[in-house]
């Protein structure tokens, strides 16, 4: 499993780029499709997902839809197209960025 | 594997316990809850151990409410949605506290109101003059004379002066004079119309001045004789629906001018206005070359760079040089201009910048009335001081208010707030109280402005389509709400939360130094305003009442009576032959300002005239045989002019003042006096009158004057206005007598007149507008202090109610509660007025220093105006703390 620590500057990228890819997804959702794709080596915390959704929403990357579902509310989150071109980005900019850690490293990425 | 209803309803319950609340955040955990325990449950746990693990994940209770703590926070670093949180939170306070809101809004708007409509005088004030384009290169020449025994500062030249400044002097580009000879009737065929904003001006004028050519040549305009320019305005009423241009008027029923130019009329900020501009070439009096006669106005434009000192400099010798001759002409060859300094006299010139003569300059034969300065920076004063009373007023009440608002401190700083927070939170909302408060405010001015621009005489508006009028609005909103609400905002925010939840802060009524200092100053600064106007009112009452010299009730003046040509006797006789008409005096030297006035040096028979100390300069007045018996003045000496002694038409009568400045050995009755006849100052050409009597001196000038010399004399040839004395309630029936005869023997002439008192009044226009503008201000500025006490009465009685309803039970009676609600604010009260009376004393002494006569300041003025504050503040307290004291005490002593 990552450290947590290599994982806060992520977070953000890892939520669009999650979104951008499946469409609109509740906050459990995107906890089980992440750990999902890293095999289980990424566990996307709570406490760090929900503060990350409320203020990429409040950036206006994100849009959120309620739907009742029996006794309880599901909140799905989509991006808005101001956030499809940030996820874009912030991808490409963190390709860019492990080219460096590689060259800074000294290791070939396959 | 789906959760039932009651777990799901279990779970709910349980987060809600464990303190996640927040809304949005609460539904969307126990939806991510439910549905990871429903995967949980799917390999096999029972509901409550699957429901366990999950919260576990969530790292329990302290991991929820951290999550729930960083996602508010995450939220909230968007400053939109913060300021949103705190416009709602503010919205809410304003509307849960109507009544304190209300006075806070009110006493602001008010506050804004007057300081906007003050800006906006203020600003245009500043503004004058400044729409010509070479404003900062205009000057004009004032000059100041001391010569036997009279001091002028005036704006009055000598003819020559201006040609003289363009040729000698390589720094000025251009020079104008002008010369204004009173009013004129103006006609086109037939009607005369009276028209006093007529000028005689130099050809340059419209070089130096920026004043927009609609029709005609700038190059030509005012090159010859008989020639003139009018405005706009003038030009549509003699020539309504053709062009002015080329045609011809006819002045005073005898000149013809063709008019070679029409221009823009003149912006209402000028200093000057006039209508008609008529051609210096053709004015024989501005072509003599004497240098010791002035009753020109000069202004020059100087070249770019030039140094103001420096050409200042130049015309001062550009003045002895042309001046010698003249000198040795009158006082003999061996005068000189530094002898004739030498014996105290002075001829001096300097020159004033265009752009001071509006708000610095109050000189001798100002084209119109200025306004000072020091009224400008009075009024700034006021008005901020009216916006700090209002500002005073939030403070206190929000302070005041404390104990009620220190338990939602408490709270707020449990639950995590940080000081800056609440900070902020306060100050949001003094600035949306303020924001509420200049909208208000805009539409008070609005509505206030007609009643002002009536009381200055200004055509103020507000610029509403003016987009940086709204910026600084802008700015002063947020600016007022800051200094209104810094001092509550840090005062309510500094509570322990501790101390405020176990209800150890009973702040509110104690801590009250520096709210107690706040009244305090609001009072001094109300009673300052009250013991101003009730100054400049007793000294008004003085003016009006004051023994002047003579009476100037029921006299009505006829003007221009030169109209009526050779029957000017036959109209006076006709008119005296009615019995409600008592007397009737023709003169045009009338005893308030704006009529003529004429000045001469004389001196006693016999003395030599070359020694300056005996010369005398002083009016010369031409009247006829009923001047003194019509104005009710008072012979003291010798006696009237008399149709008996055919030799008065040599004789003099003298006021008290001129008989003193004579310094003649003995009884002044019989002593001639003389002086030269015509301008060359031949001693061979003297004229010798004898003084037959002596007049109590009377006031001809403002009461800010000393009474200067004045000596009657008869005329052969009475003209100027008739004065008539009437004996009738019946004004009315006086002036259609007047009229009707005057229609009779003057057909097409306009009949103009004016009532003496009236005209006495107009000289006092200033003190009366000052009288009437200080009233507004002092009222205004105890009406919105009188709120702030009333919201504060109300406030203390709703802190005291229980202590009331405990004396009331006791025993106390209605009387002795009011006094105890009372009593502090009463003392706060006496004590600016105790701080406020001698600085009021201080200035209302420096304002009348400037009145040669003015009445005296006693103790009853300090004395009313005490009374006045303490009646209006105890009258509004009396509201809120009888209500309070009659109140039945089971209500208040029964809640809780």
């Amino acid at each position: 499993m990552h450290s947590p620590e290599l994982l806060k500057g992520t977070l953000q990228t890892i939520v669009l780029k999650v979104l951008k890819d499946h469409g609109k997804m509740y906050g459990y959702e995107i906890t089980q499709r992440v750990k999902e794709l890293s095999d289980d080596r990424i566990l996307l915390t709570e406490g760090a997902l929900y503060p990350t959704l409320h203020k990429l929403e409040a950036e206006g990357l994100l849009k959120t839809e309620i739907v009742n579902i029996g006794k309880r509310v599901r909140k799905y989150y989509n991006l808005t197209t101001p956030g499809k071109a940030e996820a874009r980005e912030r991808v490409t900019e963190f390709v860019d960025f492990i080219r460096t850690m590689g060259n800074v490293l000294q290791v070939e990425l396959s | 594997m789906k959760l039932t209803e009651e777990h799901i309803a279990y779970i709910i319950k349980d987060i809600q316990y464990r303190g996640v609340v927040t809304d949005g955040i609460q539904e969307e955990l126990i939806d991510h809850i439910c549905t990871a325990t429903e995967n949980e449950m799917l390999q096999g746990a029972r509901f409550i151990d699957a429901y366990h693990y999950v919260l576990k994940s969530f790292g329990n209770t302290s991991g929820l409410r951290a999550t729930q703590h960083q996602t508010l926070q995450s939220e909230n670093k968007t400053a939109k949605i913060m300021l949103k949180n705190y416009l709602t939170i503010a919205l809410r306070n304003l509307r849960k506290y109507k009544f304190y809101s209300f006075i806070n809004i009110l006493g602001l708007s008010v506050g804004v109101a007057l300081c906007l409509i003050i800006a906006l005088f203020v600003v245009n004030e500043l503004r004058y003059d400044r729409h010509h384009e070479k404003a900062d290169r205009i000057y004009r020449v004032k000059s100041e004379i001391i010569f036997g025994g009279n001091h002028f500062n005036m704006i009055f030249t000598p003819a020559p002066l201006a040609a003289a400044l363009t040729e000698e002097i390589p720094e000025v580009e251009a020079a104008v004079h002008f010369r204004q000879r009173g009013s004129y009737l103006v006609k086109r065929e037939t009607e005369n119309i009276k028209e006093s904003n007529v000028v005689w001006a130099g050809k340059d004028f419209f070089k130096i001045f920026t004043v927009p050519i609609l029709e005609g040549n700038v190059d030509e305009i005012l090159n010859e004789p008989n020639t003139m320019a009018i405005s706009q305005r003038a030009a549509k009423k003699f020539f309504p629906d053709e062009s002015a241009l080329g045609q011809t008027l006819i002045l005073d029923n005898t000149w013809n001018f063709k008019i070679t130019g029409v221009y823009d009329d003149m912006p209402a900020n000028s200093h000057f206005h006039f209508d008609f501009i008529l051609a210096m070439e053709g004015l024989d009096e501005a072509k003599q070359s004497f240098w010791l006669s002035n009753n020109f106005q000069t202004y020059m434009l100087l070249h770019e760079g030039a140094d103001a000192n420096v050409v200042e400099t130049k015309l001062i010798q550009l003045f002895a040089r042309h001046a010698e001759s003249d000198f040795a002409q009158i006082f003999g060859e061996d005068m000189t201009l530094e002898k004739f300094k030498e014996t105290g006299n002075k001829v001096e010139y300097a020159l004033q910048p265009l752009l001071d003569i509006h708000l610095k300059s109050d000189l001798y034969g100002e084209f119109e009335p200025g306004f000072s300065i020091a009224y400008v920076y009075m009024f700034v004063a006021i008005a901020l001081f009216i916006l700090v009373i209002a500002c005073i007023n939030f403070m206190n009440l929000s302070t005041a208010r404390s104990a009620n608002r220190a338990k939602e401190v408490g709270i707020r700083k449990v639950m995590g707030s940080y000081r800056s927070h609440l900070v902020r939170q306060f100050l949001s909302e003094s600035v949306l109280l303020s924001f509420f408060s200049f909208m208000l405010a805009v539409g008070l001015a609005y509505m206030l402005l007609p009643l002002f621009n009536n009381l200055s005489g200004r055509s103020l508006f507000i610029p509403f389509n003016n987009l940086s009028f709204y910026a600084i609005l802008f700015a002063g909103a947020v600016i007022t709400g800051l200094l209104a609400g810094t001092y509550p905002s840090f005062f309510l925010s500094a509570f322990k939360p501790v101390n405020v939840l176990k209800g150890q802060v009973s702040l509110g009524m104690k801590s009250g130094f520096i709210r107690s200092s706040l009244v305090v100053f609001q009072f001094a600064i109300s009673i300052v305003l009250i013991i101003g106007t009730i100054a400049v009112i007793s000294q008004l009452n003085y003016i009006q009442n004051k023994k002047i010299g003579f009476n100037k009730d029921q006299v009505i003046m006829v003007e221009d009576t030169y109209a009526l040509g050779d029957q000017r006797l036959a109209y006076k006789n006709e008119i005296l032959s009615n019995s409600i008409i008592v007397n009737g005096t023709f003169s045009g030297y009338l005893p308030v300002s704006g009529t003529w006035r004429g000045d001469n040096p004389w001196w006693a028979d016999g003395k030599d005239y070359r020694q300056q100390e005996n010369l005398v300069s002083l009016q010369n007045w031409t009247v006829d045989h009923d001047y003194i018996k019509t104005l009710d003045m008072k012979i003291i000496e010798g006696r009237d002019f008399s149709h008996e002694f055919p030799s008065d038409s040599t004789a003099v009568i003298l006021n008290e003042t001129a008989v003193k400045n004579f310094n003649f050995e003995g009884d002044p009755i019989g002593k001639k006096i003389a002086t030269f006849t015509d301008r060359d100052f031949s001693p061979d050409k003297l004229e010798t009158l004898t003084v037959i009597g002596v007049v109590e001196n009377f006031h001809f000038e403002s009461l800010k004057e000393n009474i200067g010399s004045v000596m009657l004399f008869l005329s052969h040839r009475p003209q100027g206005n008739l004065s008539i004395r009437f004996q009738s309630q019946d004004t009315k029936a006086v002036i259609d007598l007047l009229e009707t005869k005057w229609k009779e023997m003057a057909p097409g002439q306009p009949f103009t007149y004016s009532f003496l008192d009236d005209r006495f009044g107009n000289m006092y226009a200033a003190e009366t507008r000052l009288g009437k503008v200080f009233a507004i201000f002092a009222g205004f500025a105890i009406i919105i202090a009188c709120l702030g006490l009333f919201a504060l009465t109300a406030f203390t009685a709703e802190q005291r109610t229980k202590e009331i309803g405990i004396r009331k039970v006791l025993g106390a009676s209605v009387g002795s509660i009011v006094v105890l609600l009372s009593k502090e604010f009463t003392k706060l009260v006496l004590i600016s007025f105790v701080l406020a009376a001698p600085f009021a004393w201080w200035s209302v002494s420096k304002w009348l220093e400037d009145y040669q006569y003015k009445t005296e300041l006693g103790w009853t003025v300090f004395l009313i105006a005490g009374g006045i504050a303490i009646s209006i503040a105890l009258l509004t307290m009396s509201f809120q703390s009888i209500k309070a004291a009659i109140e039945n005490p089971v209500k208040s002593l029964r809640s809780e």
